[in-house]
């Protein structure tokens, strides 16, 4: 989890809590229990190791030490503990993935993609449209 | 990769058969499919476009590197730009500047700020990088 800033507060969701809906904060979350639903922060969101949370992810900074299932957008970083296990789409202009980890999805990671600009090329380069190299040599 | 006495033992990128070489072994032809396997370490420095590439050794793009095609390393550095899916049997780092666009299948992906990653990722302890892994079904349209 990364440092609280100074002054700030979090909310926890405790490892004997199950959470279903949609949840919005400003400043930091830990989620330790079960949670499905949404959650809409410009904030922190840390999924502790116990926790298990499945939806729809859109804050500022995520830290997955549990398991995921779902989408996460992330205005600045993803991070990724050892223990994290992560099964969805991921945006986010920084991805940090420790040893260990597990992530399966659709990655953008760039510094404009939550502008939508990676997904564009992504789909160019997979359909067959992005600019062509010149001709292949087998070795 | 192994490595016991000036020994390493590999597997073979395309038919996964194993290999005991010399640590010092350039290449050598796989006894399963008796295509040639390189197993030096490398380092790309300029535009290299290909039907495929492949190296049981390390594999480092430079800067000015780029690499457009099926891509089946030991390790791989991305310093430059690579385009095509990748496995790696050990680990994909993407350094600060950067960019691979294209499926990953690796057990350890990393992927420094500043870098860019386009494509499915399939990373884990567990993710052995079969070759029959749908990451790798996309071969590049290269030329």
């Amino acid at each position: 989890m990364p440092p609280m800033p100074p002054g700030g507060s979090e909310t926890v969701l405790g490892a004997d809590v199950t959470f279903k809906g949609e949840c919005a904060y400003e400043g930091a979350m830990r989620i330790e229990g079960k949670f499905d639903g949404k959650i809409t922060s410009k904030g922190r969101l840390a999924i502790g190791k116990t926790a298990h949370v499945s939806g729809e992810v859109t804050v500022g900074l995520v830290n997955v030490e549990g398991v995921f299932k779902g989408n996460v957008a992330s205005s600045e970083k993803i991070e990724l503990a050892a223990s994290a296990q992560m099964t969805g789409d991921v945006r986010a202009p920084k991805l940090v993935v420790a040893e260990g980890a597990t992530l399966v999805g659709n990655v953008v990671v760039s510094p404009d993609a939550l502008k939508g600009a990676g997904s564009v090329e992504r789909d160019a380069i997979l359909s067959g449209h992005a600019p062509q190299p010149a001709p292949a040599v087998r070795r | 990769m192994s490595k016991s006495a000036g020994r390493r033992s590999l597997l073979c990128p395309r038919c996964d058969a194993p290999i005991d070489v010399s640590a010092s072994t350039k290449s050598v032809p796989c006894p399963g499919c008796h295509r040639n396997i390189r197993t030096e370490d490398e380092v790309v420095n300029d535009y290299q476009a290909r039907v495929e590439y492949y190296n049981e050794g390390h594999v480092e793009v430079a800067k000015k590197g780029i690499i457009i095609a099926e891509v089946r390393v030991r390790n791989l550095t991305i310093k430059g730009e690579v385009k095509g899916p990748v496995r790696a049997r050990e680990s994909v780092q993407i350094a600060k500047g950067g960019r691979l666009y294209g499926d990953v299948v690796a057990p350890t992906l990393s992927v420094e700020e500043g870098a860019v990653l386009v494509g499915r990722v399939e990373v884990g302890p567990k993710r052995a990088a079969p070759l029959d892994s749908p990451a790798l079904d996309a071969v590049p349209q290269a030329g």
